[in-house]
Order: structure tokens, then C-alpha cells, then sequence
């Protein structure tokens, strides 16, 4: 227990800290006037991306992407992270999704059509495959929201100390950062 | 020349051997004007990511478009996201020229790099100071390790570092504190290489990061975002440690958003009274005046300096003689190494962040030449069990797949060699004057490549590497060899080196010009090799070494 008894020292030696308070609302306020400018180009997008990106991610013993605003990130963070490149590659992915009917298809349909897309993907450059852009912008937004790192994975801000070389038990997490 | 702009001692440079400097001198009695050309940056108070989780910061921590193009070089490094990037320079408005790829990371703040370092401390043997003589490379150092040895622990003591000491000659014992925990792969490669080999060992590296509190600083608590700037206090920076330090004497005066532009020389004195100073935000200039001036402005940034500071006297720079000022410009290479993975051990993991790696120290060259190429490299040591990244190179998706890539993953190493680069006159340093930066001064051009030692030795980092992952068990050993760009290891060094001989060096062995007594260069700048291990705990102990020397000197009234 001595990780816990350090933890606490620490985080009482931050919060005696005069500028503790200062310091905290400069975090609040960066997370949040951040993510403006959206990507999507209509709701049918939106609607799109938000299955997909359960498709990818569904939900388990933890929420679902969807339910961690992942289709919200991937909304904001294409347009500001991407390059033009990858934009379009975007876009042309997602028009071919649709020419393809994904919006009308069962679950099970859209499963095997991502599966497709996937497979004839994985060979591609990064910048050229929609489904690599896809995965990354699912699975970064996700594993770094607070549900994706605290429910899905295991998150400690301030883990208070190091242990090397710990038993694994079987209800452990990965850790998310 | 004005009281209010008069001190005993000016400091160019607030990082890692200008806190130093600043730190001894201020306690040797000296008013002292430390001038930093960055933003003022408060610990802990400034450090305005530090507690950020990944949420909570802009694009959950991605970097956008247009921080790329604020910082073409910067974002390039591994460090670089959105909870580090103002500690790192603004590429645009301070442009520098690449005769070739040179990759210049830099952190123009209080503090400079100390905030964002990589903190290894390992101190040099006379393997290491011995070398150019012995082999007949560049210049003899004009120093041995007894000279410096006081100084190294004098730095070890006061900036509180934790690891384990090898018990090999070639990196010499020191003051740490107990290390940090190995992890369970790590014991076995560990205890594989002690199986198979005599003189290569992992050790936990020296690092300044406390694993116990020290003068009321840290532990360090596991968070592994030291390059945010630390809460705790648990790595040693100037802005936490030496900087308030030399305050505590009340001899500091501390001017941020001054540019150095020059140095005063006088030429019925033959000494420089002071320095030029151009205010970053006003572009006003100041001059501001001492008995004796520190360069700590980081090896390109001083030769700079000096190269503009031309008088009658010095027509090619102050203390340029020689005509070496601005060569022999040297980095680190790290293109060697290998990787691997290992399905064992599915039942260990850690807790927390280590803020530091495993290291292997040199092996090679160190009692007798044994290879095509000369001195030698070390390794730092990475592993973990690898995490939901795994996920995103696979065709994989769905529940399944989400089940799997939350539960730790396999274990996987990563080695990467960190090697020696010999003392060229043509790896280089000069001033562009045609262009002008933001400040009106000269920019900087640099010219650097490695060479066939580099090359030979950088083979055979590699070829070891594959070497010690398959004698440690590990599966799916893969080398690597890939070509790097000059600087990126971001141990950029040498430029206005030490010697015995006045004729082919800029600083003697007090790190004090030939030429120009009451001038001391005491960065990477000074350097006259480049020896495997990382270099600032070097910079600081001849820094503190210098500045003891310094004030000596200015009581007998000899500078």
C-alpha cells in the first residue's frame, strides 16, 4: 500500500499548490473550446460514421464508440489532424459506403461489407485506405476518451509510484496510457 | 555603462548549464544576471498540462494540421503532442538553414530543454577522454576523469538521480538513489545475459528522476509525462531545482525574452564588459554589462553568439583564433537496434509509468580495437506489454476484437544503439548574414553528415543487438539499420571545443577562452568528442567546475 500512501502525498503537496485552482481551469477550458470546425459533411455522414465506428467498437463489458462520442471526435479531429490527402480518402470511403447501400443494409450486411473493405484495404498506404484512416481515428478518439480509458481499458492519472513486476489477474485491464 | 545594468556575472542561457552556472555562481557571492532569449516559464505554476488526462486535452492529443506547420522540425519528435508542445519552439519565427537535414529541437523558455531532456546521467571514463589522444582523432581532451570526477558527484548529489551502477570501468560508479523496478521480462533478459556474456549487462539506467524524495522534491509518482513539466518535482530541470536555487540567494536576477545578439569586447581591456541584448517582443536593444560572462545558450546558440561578436580584434568571432570555432560539430546516432517479442511471462505486468529505460552499456572498443571502426555505443532498453495500439495495422474489428486488444498484450522489447560520432571539421556551423531572422540577427546554417566509422558502427549496433535478443529467448528478432538526420538525438555538441593548444581550440581546460579570460563556454559547445553516453550530466559538472574556477580567479582579480 505504500503506492496508495505516496499518491496521496503527492496530491495533497499539488492541491496546497496556490495556483492549484488557476492550474485546473486552464485544463478545463483548453479540453473544451478545442473542437470547433467539423468534417462531416450532413447528417447522413454523421449517421454513417456513427455505426461504423460501433461496428468497429461495439459495445461489451464496456460502452460502445458511439456511446463514448467517438463519431463526435473523428467529426472534429479529421478536419483539424488530417491532411487533405487522407480527406479525401475519407470522403471517397465513406460515398463508396453509401453507394454500396450501407445505410439500408441489417447489421449483418454491413459487418460483411466492412469486412470486405478491410481485407481489400489492409495492403494499402495509410494515407489511401479508408478503413486504416477509420480504425485509427475509432480507436485513438475511443481509448482516449474518459469511457475508453477508464471503462474499456485501465486509466491512472497519478499512479502514485511504480511496481515492476506485479501478478496479472484475470479481471485486469490494459492499462490506457 | 549604467548601475541598474551592471553585475558581477552574466549567464547566457537559463538551461541545463545555465541554471548551473546561475546556481554557482549566485552561491559564490556573485550578483548574476541570468538571460534567457525564451518566455518566462514558472514551475509547476506553468506547467498548465501536467494533470491532463488524454480527454482533456485538444484532440484527445493529437496533433493538428496546423501545429504541423507551426513546427515542422519540432513535431517530428516522439515527445511532441498537444500536452507538450509549447515547450517546444516555434519553427517559423525562429528559421535556421540545413546546408543538409539537420534537425534542430529546441525549447526557448526558462528552462530551456531541461524541461523536456530525456534525463539520463551517466558520467564519461578517461575510456572516453583518453580516446582522441590514443587514437589520434581530433584534439586531446584537455581534462581527465579525476578532474572531473569531484564535480560529477558534487551535480549528483544535488540534482537527486536513481539507478544502478554497472561496476564496469567504462562507466564509472555514482551517487544514485535505489532504481527503479525492472519488470518481469526484463529480469529475464537480464538474467539470460548474465548467462551469456561477461561484459554486456541491463541495467536500470542512471536517471534524474528521484525513486525517494530529495530536499522536499518528488518521488517521482509514476506518471511518465516528465516533458510536461513535473508537479512533483520529481526530475531535475532548472526551473525546479537550480533556478530556484541561485533566487534563494538573492544574487539572481533573471531576464526572460532577451536575445543575446553579442558580445562587448574591449580591446584596451582585452576582456568583454558585457552583452548585447535584443528585447524579443519590443525589439529594443540593451546592453547589459559584467566582469565575466557564461555562455549556456545550447551548442548552437553560443557558437552563434560568438561567431556575431566580431570586433577588430576578433574580426571571425571572439576567441576565434583558431579558426575551429563554429567545426567539429557532433550528435549522437541511435539508427541501430533491434526488436522483438516474447509470448512467455503472460501472467506478469506493472503498475504505473517508469519514467526511464533499461540501458546496456558499451561493450565495444573498450580494452582493445576489436572491430572496423572506432569508439563504441550503448543501448537503451524498452519494453512493455504491448497495448490496443497493436490493433490498428490488423483487418480486425468487432467485439472480439475489442475484447482482445483491452487485455495487456504481449510482451515486446525494443533496443536501440546510441553511438559515438567522431570530431569532423567539416560538420559545421556558420552565420547566413544575407538573412536576417525576426531579431535582426544572422541565421544559423549547419552542415553535418555521418561518415564510414558512423556507418561500420552503426552495423554493428544492430548485428549486437540481434545478438542479445536471441540469447535473451526472445521471438521474432528483427534489426534494423536506418539512416538518421543529424541532430535528431538531439545531443548536438562540440563547435567551440576545448584543447591544450590554443591554435587548434577555443576554450582551455577551465572551459575559459584562450583567448578572452573573462569568457567561459560551458554547454555541449565545449565538447571535443562525443562519447556514447548521454551528455548533460557532463555539461553541468564542467559548469560547476568552471564557475568554482571563475569566481577563484576574479577574488585574486586575475579575470
Amino acid at each position: 500500500m505504500t503506492d496508495r500512501r505516496s499518491f496521496l502525498r503527492g496530491t495533497s503537496a499539488l492541491m496546497a499548490h496556490a495556483a492549484f485552482p488557476q492550474v485546473l481551469a486552464a485544463f478545463l477550458a483548453n479540453g473544451a473550446n478545442a473542437q470547433a470546425n467539423r468534417f462531416f459533411a450532413s447528417p447522413s455522414d454523421t449517421n454513417r460514421v456513427t455505426l461504423l465506428v460501433d461496428l468497429i467498437l461495439p459495445a461489451t463489458d464496456s460502452p460502445s464508440a458511439s456511446e463514448a462520442r467517438t463519431h463526435e471526435f473523428i467529426d472534429a479531429a479529421l478536419n483539424a489532424c488530417a491532411t487533405t490527402k487522407q480527406q479525401s480518402t475519407f470522403r471517397a470511403g465513406l460515398a463508396a459506403l453509401a453507394a454500396d447501400g450501407f445505410d439500408n443494409m441489417q447489421t449483418s450486411e454491413r459487418i460483411a461489407l466492412l469486412q470486405r473493405r478491410a481485407k481489400a484495404d489492409i495492403s494499402l498506404p495509410y494515407d489511401e485506405s479508408f478503413f486504416k484512416i477509420l480504425k485509427d481515428y475509432t480507436l485513438t478518439g475511443y481509448f482516449h476518451s474518459e469511457i475508453g480509458a477508464t471503462k474499456a481499458l485501465a486509466y491512472e492519472r497519478v499512479p502514485g509510484g511504480y511496481q515492476g513486476d506485479i501478478q496479472l489477474v484475470a479481471t485486469q485491464k490494459a492499462w490506457a496510457i | 555603462m549604467t548601475q541598474a545594468n551592471t553585475f558581477d556575472a552574466i549567464v547566457v542561457g537559463s538551461g541545463m548549464s545555465g541554471g548551473w552556472a546561475a546556481k554557482e555562481l549566485t552561491q559564490r557571492g556573485l550578483k548574476t544576471l541570468v538571460l534567457e532569449r525564451g518566455r518566462n516559464l514558472q514551475h509547476i505554476v506553468d506547467y498548465k498540462t501536467a494533470l491532463q488526462d488524454p480527454w482533456q486535452l485538444p484532440y484527445n492529443n493529437r496533433p493538428t494540421q496546423q501545429d504541423r506547420a507551426d513546427q515542422p522540425i519540432q513535431s517530428t519528435l516522439y515527445l511532441y503532442d498537444q500536452s507538450t508542445k509549447q515547450h517546444f519552439v516555434n519553427d517559423l519565427n525562429n528559421p535556421y538553414q540545413q546546408a543538409q537535414p539537420f534537425n534542430w529541437y529546441r525549447g526557448y523558455q526558462v528552462g530551456g530543454r531541461s524541461l523536456m531532456w530525456a534525463r539520463h546521467v551517466f558520467r564519461y571514463s578517461d575510456l572516453d577522454f583518453e580516446a582522441n589522444q590514443r587514437e589520434g582523432v581530433g584534439i586531446d581532451w584537455p581534462i581527465r576523469y579525476a578532474d572531473i570526477a569531484p564535480w560529477y558527484e558534487h551535480v549528483e548529489r544535488f540534482i537527486g538521480a536513481s539507478g544502478e551502477n554497472s561496476g564496469l570501468p567504462q562507466l564509472p560508479a555514482q551517487v544514485l538513489q535505489p532504481p527503479f523496478e525492472m519488470n518481469a521480462l526484463e529480469k529475464h533478459i537480464r538474467s539470460r545475459m548474465a548467462n551469456k556474456f561477461k561484459d554486456r549487462k541491463l541495467i536500470c539506467s542512471a536517471t534524474a528522476v528521484l525513486s525517494r524524495e530529495h530536499n522536499g522534491r518528488g518521488p517521482c509518482q509514476g506518471r511518465n509525462q516528465c516533458a510536461r513539466g513535473c508537479p512533483f518535482s520529481a526530475y531535475f530541470s532548472s526551473n525546479g531545482v537550480t533556478l530556484p536555487a541561485a533566487a534563494a540567494t538573492g544574487n539572481l536576477t533573471l531576464q526572460p525574452d532577451a536575445v543575446v545578439h553579442s558580445l562587448i569586447y574591449d580591446d584596451s581591456k582585452r576582456r568583454v564588459t558585457g552583452v548585447r541584448v535584443i528585447d524579443a517582443n519590443t525589439k529594443r536593444a540593451t546592453e547589459y554589462f559584467a566582469r565575466v560572462v557564461f555562455m549556456c545558450a545550447s551548442t548552437l546558440n553560443t557558437t552563434a553568439i560568438l561567431l556575431n561578436s566580431r570586433s577588430p580584434r576578433f574580426p571571425n568571432g571572439l576567441g576565434n583564433d583558431s579558426g575551429v570555432l563554429g567545426h567539429y560539430l557532433m550528435d549522437h546516432h541511435n539508427g541501430g537496434g533491434a526488436t522483438g517479442a516474447y509470448s512467455g511471462l503472460a501472467d506478469r505486468y506493472y503498475r504505473g509509468r517508469r519514467s526511464t529505460s533499461m540501458y546496456i552499456p558499451r561493450f565495444r572498443n573498450t580494452t582493445q580495437r576489436e572491430k572496423d571502426f572506432t569508439r563504441g555505443y550503448g543501448y537503451e532498453v524498452y519494453t512493455s506489454r504491448a497495448s490496443w495500439t497493436r490493433g490498428l495495422e490488423t483487418a480486425e474489428f468487432g467485439a472480439d476484437f475489442k475484447n482482445q486488444i483491452t487485455r495487456p498484450g504481449p510482451w515486446q522489447v525494443y533496443i536501440e544503439g546510441y553511438g559515438e560520432t567522431l570530431p569532423y571539421r567539416d560538420n559545421r556551423t556558420w552565420l547566413d548574414h544575407d538573412r536576417p531572422d525576426p531579431y535582426g540577427m544572422p541565421t544559423i546554417n549547419v552542415s553535418m553528415s555521418y561518415r564510414d566509422n558512423e556507418r561500420r558502427m552503426s552495423q554493428q549496433m544492430m548485428d549486437d543487438a540481434v545478438e542479445m535478443l536471441k540469447a535473451a529467448d526472445l521471438e521474432n528478432v528483427a534489426g534494423f539499420n536506418r539512416e538518421t538526420v543529424p541532430g535528431s538525438v538531439i545531443h548536438e555538441m562540440g563547435t567551440a571545443r576545448m584543447g591544450r593548444d590554443a591554435k587548434t581550440s577555443v576554450l582551455n581546460q577551465h572551459n575559459q577562452m584562450h583567448s578572452v579570460p573573462n569568457v567561459f563556454v560551458t554547454d555541449g559547445a565545449c565538447m571535443v568528442s562525443s562519447p556514447t553516453q548521454n551528455p548533460s550530466l557532463t555539461y553541468m559538472a564542467l559548469t560547476a567546475r568552471a564557475a568554482d574556477f571563475a569566481v577563484e580567479r576574479l577574488r585574486r582579480g586575475e579575470i
